[in-house]
């Protein structure tokens, strides 16, 4: 089947002098049916058109330039030759014009993908409103669990051993209810009789039958009202009995519900500080990994920026957080828990993500290249280093004869092109020219640069301790700035002409 | 739009809402299915998610209160109930609760008086409540969605909250078109529109600022192409659904011999599985190569690892192993299908069958093919399922033609012992009665266009028989995006949106009583040439749940239309 159903249909619609409209090529003259369609095509298709255009076009004002001897050429070419960064410079000017059709294209196609890229849909939160439900009501059993509390806190702060008086300490604290006109248990609609009697809820004074009574222990009670238990040691002497407050179920049932919260802020089983042991690792290791990645593709790529040295560390660093990950997930497997139950699958479940996360991400990672293959690699790169800066030297040589030549049959008439190179030189030094006569004598051990560059080694040698690969990298980076700078004010003190093959 | 990712990126924000540490997860049935298409266990653990369970599985008491539980499910009563039970007793620390819908106040309301220990912390709509099987393709699972010919109630609520839900994740304000002369489309249709006018707010996502036409929804009735469905299948995920039946992405082949005990239940998703995504389209033949090659390369590789010699090639062997295992499970588990798919081809002889399948469907020579169809429907070799499907397609195909022999033909499939009802019931569900579109190019003399284009297609001639047919829907679908004209066949339900002779630059197709995985590939195929379309349905039929749906449809109705069959009808169409 072919790609585009509508081939033939097209043909019909064209034949029969429909007019074309919209999202059409303009080279083709494709309908491309949407405005991200069209501007993909357009990139996918005819960025090399585009690029082949642009060189088409920059032989031409070449081929121009060379025919008239331009001026404006000569100039440039003159100042080319008069140093061989300006050369190099030029050369890559030249180098990016053609690529910048390409360049230009990789950009929409990103924005392409940035616009296909989804967005999330549509939702709709009511967590608003369910607050305005849940808050007010919150509130009321808050204040009232509060209440509750200070009251349980009276009752207990110094409760009598004895059982008459701290019959009355307890009346005195909450006032009970008449009971003489309460007939019937208000719980369970039993009436009251000898058998059965009326009892009272210490907290709220309510009346209800034995049955529908709930203790509440003195331990946990000491607990709700943050009083410690080892002040009040007479209550340990308490009969068995007493060891409790008789409680209303609704009463109970509050402070039951603060003590839940309490518990669920503040819960912390070892489980759970060995499983964010574990999240910690993982979140350190990850820019770690992507180093890693960065520093083998820069290796296999040829660069000297990182050492194979450098990986190896990196690398044995990610094993042994790998080796303590895994560690730890054994030690939360061995925390014992009920067969069976919810607590035992969570941490097979947190196990088997451990050993996922470790196979997949950290054991997978790509060996180290061999150290015969890096340094053919580095070889193979000088070698092309090398190749281009000849190309270019050669470029401005003959760019640099042919001036001369022109200054030749234009005889005396052209001083500008002098005037001109000399800017351009001036130009090209302003970035050193307050140490330009000191480097015109030759490169002293205080010269500042050299001080630069010690200073930087010695950072490079310490972040390669402590493997912070990307100091490393930003400061390698500096340093052949740097050496470059100083190279460069050496070879023009020197003031020898053509540049010397290698520029670091 | 790509319903798979906007799925997944429901499922990421509700993991990233609830912050860091560990959670669990609540799902009711559906949902469990939703999250599966999108995501696999794996993928969940790493956005810290352990555990899972049903918030309808009679579940222990447990606490676990340094937990975070997300809740995701659909807004059912039943739910509802049960969720305010487990705040009310709440095992988690927080909840992160997500409605798939959207969901009264009162039942948020209700929730709100529930929560007594303050454990919610958030309470949200996030539209994923439709099953994503493929980027653009959406299934909701009712294998059954009529009786007597009209909606189930059920499925018609459950039908317009998916499509819903996919209009809002999408964030498409539609224009509304629907099949004329279906109830159960214009009723659908109307409901949707309804929905959205009730719930503008959600709806308004100003699309419509740039001029751009605005997208479109079209509800089609199955019952206009019967057809399709029927039809043997040769690409590889519509063939293994077919022969083996995929649910919810899963293969199950316990009941298969021979099948390694590794691949009793095997997952099939384009997602995670790179060899299916690319290959899910792609013919049987082509698929064969391609697994060839895909050996070799895992022969190259395993060869290699063979000799493990020295150290060094030992810490290769572990170093790479990860990517190992995981190719050689690609390998030996599609193997594995395409065994079990080759073996049953065979078995049943469904060349010769699939060839007179297309051929009935796709061209009229009537005494030609009813000799070959005698031939073969009396002939052992072809199981009785295919026989019967081979004489539905003529039912079908030559209902109206005068020397039509269906009973003749049904008499062969009731002595071999089929189930000979199915015919009638199927011309009853689908007859030329109810059908609209020219589903076997029956044109009219004075459609000139079509009637050319025809003849073009008739001169072309056939590239490969076992797929000359092509569904109705992507007829329908170019019909679409050429701008023609819809209104008598689909009118527009909320006509004011209706752009002026611009044809849309999205589409989401919506078939009532199933879509095919046939039609699947017609969509991925415009999706290619740069149309955006998503397809789904109540279900995704292969012929024998079709056959079902069809059987379940038409139960308890008085045959109207089937007089001439009426011996072959079981005793309660009478």
């Amino acid at each position: 089947m072919s790609g585009n159903p509508f081939d033939s249909d097209d043909d019909e619609s064209a034949g029969s002098g429909e007019i074309l409209e919209g999202f059409l090529c303009p080279i083709c003259r494709a309908d491309l049916k949407s405005i991200d369609m069209l501007t993909d095509h357009f990139a996918r298709q005819h960025a090399e058109e585009e690029a082949t255009l642009k060189t088409i076009k920059d032989i031409f004002v070449k081929a121009k330039k060379k025919i008239l001897n331009n001026f404006e050429d000569e100039r440039v070419a003159g100042g080319a030759a008069s140093s061989g960064a300006t050369a190099a410079s030029a050369a890559s000017k030249n180098g990016n014009g053609d690529p910048k059709g390409p360049s230009n294209a990789r950009s929409r196609m990103n924005v392409f993908n940035h616009m296909s890229k989804q967005q999330p849909g549509a939702e709709c939160s009511h967590f608003e409103y369910f607050q305005s439900v849940r808050n007010p009501r919150l509130e009321r059993y808050a204040s009232e669990t509060n209440k509750l509390i200070i009251r349980l806190h009276r009752l207990l702060k110094d409760m009598p051993t004895d059982s008459v008086q701290r019959r009355q300490h307890e009346q005195q604290t909450v006032a009970w209810l008449d009971g003489s006109s309460v007939k019937l248990c208000p719980s369970c609609a039993k009436s009251f009789h000898i058998a059965r009697r009326q009892h009272h809820c210490r907290l709220c004074g309510g009346i209800m039958c034995n049955d529908c009574s709930k203790f509440l222990p003195l331990e946990d009670a000491m607990q709700l009202a943050s009083l410690s238990t080892t002040r009040s040691e007479p209550l340990q002497q308490l009969h068995q009995n007493e060891r409790a407050i008789r409680l209303c179920e609704h009463c109970l049932w509050l402070l039951d519900t603060r003590r839940d919260m309490h518990e669920s802020r503040t819960c912390r089983p070892l489980l759970m500080q060995v499983y964010e042991q574990i999240r910690q690792l993982q979140k350190e290791v990850t820019p770690d990994l992507d180093m890693y990645l960065k520093i083998i593709n820069s290796l296999n790529d040829g660069d000297t920026i990182f050492t194979l040295a450098d990986a190896g560390a990196l690398r044995g660093k990610i094993g042994q957080v790998a080796e303590a990950m895994d560690m730890r997930s054994k030690r939360i497997l061995a925390i014992f828990c009920e067969p069976g139950s919810r607590e035992e699958a969570l941490k097979k479940a947190i196990r088997l993500g451990c050993i996922k996360t470790i196979k997949d991400r950290m054991l997978s990672l790509p060996p180290l290249p061999d150290e015969e293959y890096i340094r053919q690699m580095q070889e193979r790169r000088r070698r092309e280093t090398e190749q281009r800066i000849l190309t270019e030297q050669r470029m401005a040589m003959e760019a640099f004869e042919r001036r001369n030549q022109a200054a030749k049959m234009a005889g005396g008439s052209a001083p500008g092109p002098e005037s001109g190179s000399f800017a351009q030189g001036t130009d090209l030094q302003s970035l050193n020219n307050w140490s330009a006569p000191q480097a015109a004598t030759k490169v002293s051990l205080d010269d500042p640069l050299i001080e630069q560059i010690n200073i930087i080694k010695g950072y490079i040698k310490q972040a390669r301790q402590d493997m912070n690969f990307e100091v490393v990298e930003t400061l390698e980076l500096n340093l052949r700035e740097l050496q470059r700078e100083v190279y460069e004010r050496q070879r023009q003190s020197q003031g020898s002409f053509p540049a010397s093959p290698s520029e670091a | 739009m790509n319903l798979i990712s906007g799925i997944k990126l429901y499922i990421d924000k509700m993991c990233s809402e609830s912050g860091p540490g560990m959670k669990i997860i609540l799902l009711d049935k559906e949902t469990t299915s939703i999250i599966s298409m999108a995501f696999s266990q794996s993928d969940m653990l790493q956005r810290e998610v352990y555990l899972f369970e049903r918030l309808d599985s009679g579940r222990s008491n447990e606490r676990l209160k340094y937990l975070k539980c997300i809740v995701f499910i659909r807004a059912t009563k039943q739910n509802i109930q049960l969720l305010a039970n487990e705040l009310r007793n709440p095992k988690y620390s927080a909840y992160y609760i997500y409605f798939t819908n959207i969901i009264p106040r009162t039942d948020i309301k209700y929730l709100a008086e529930c929560d007594e220990s303050e454990s919610v912390r958030e309470v949200k709509e996030l539209y994923a409540d439709y099953l994503c099987v493929n980027p653009n393709l959406f299934s909701l699972n009712l294998p059954c969605c009529m009786a007597n010919l009209n909606w189930l109630p059920d499925a018609l609520t459950r039908s317009m909250q998916g499509l819903t839900a996919v209009l809002l994740s999408l964030k498409l304000n539609p224009v509304i078109r629907y099949r004329a002369g279906s109830q159960a489309a214009q009723l659908l249709a109307k409901q949707i529109y309804e929905q959205i006018t009730k719930e503008s707010s959600l709806f308004d996502f100003r699309s419509n600022i740039d001029g751009a036409a605005p997208p479109l929804l079209l509800v089609l009735d199955r019952r206009d192409d019967p057809v399709t469905p029927l039809l043997h299948q040769w690409t590889y995920q519509a063939m293994v659904h077919e022969l083996l039946q995929i649910n919810n992405n899963r293969v199950d082949l316990s009941d298969r011999p021979n099948v390694p005990k590794d691949f009793k239940e095997l997952v099939l998703s384009g997602d995670q599985d790179e060899f299916y995504g690319n290959n899910m389209y792609s013919n049987y033949g082509e698929i064969g190569s391609t697994i060839k090659q895909l050996m070799e390369e895992f022969q190259r590789k395993a060869n290699d690892h063979k000799k493990v010699e020295s150290i060094a090639d030992m810490k290769n062997f572990i170093e790479s192993y990860p990517q190992f295992k995981k190719m050689s499970g690609t390998v030996q588990k599609h193997l594995c299908v395409i065994g079990e798919l080759s073996g049953l081809s065979n078995k049943r002889n469904l060349f010769e069958v699939s060839e007179l399948e297309q051929e009935i469907a796709c061209k009229a020579e009537h005494s030609a093919q009813l000799q070959r169809i005698k031939k073969l429907i009396a002939d052992e070799r072809i199981s009785i399922e295919d026989s019967l499907k081979l004489v539905a397609l003529y039912a079908l195909r030559y209902e109206r033609h005068a020397n039509c022999d269906t009973s003749g033909l049904l008499q062969i499939i009731k002595s071999r012992g089929g189930r000979a009802a199915v015919v009638p019931a199927l011309v009853e569900y689908a007859g030329t009665h109810v059908r609209q579109g020219d589903l076997f190019n029956m044109v009219r003399i004075t459609d000139a266009v079509k009637l050319t284009r025809n003849l073009i297609k008739g001169l072309k001639g056939v590239e490969n028989v076992f797929t000359q047919h092509t569904p109705l829907l992507k007829e329908t679908l170019e019909d679409v995006f050429k701008g023609r004209e819809l209104d008598p066949q689909f009118p527009a339900i909320n006509s004011e949106l209706v752009p002026f002779r611009r044809p849309p630059q999205e589409v989401v197709v919506f078939i009532i009583g199933g879509a095919t995985y046939e039609e699947a590939l017609s969509v991925h195929q415009l999706n290619n040439a740069g149309y955006r379309v998503i397809l789904g349905g109540t279900t995704i039929h292969n012929s024998q749940s079709f056959i079902n749906e069809v059987l379940a449809a038409t139960n308890g109705i008085q045959f109207k239309h089937t007089k001439s069959m009426i011996k072959y009808c079981s005793t309660d169409n009478i």
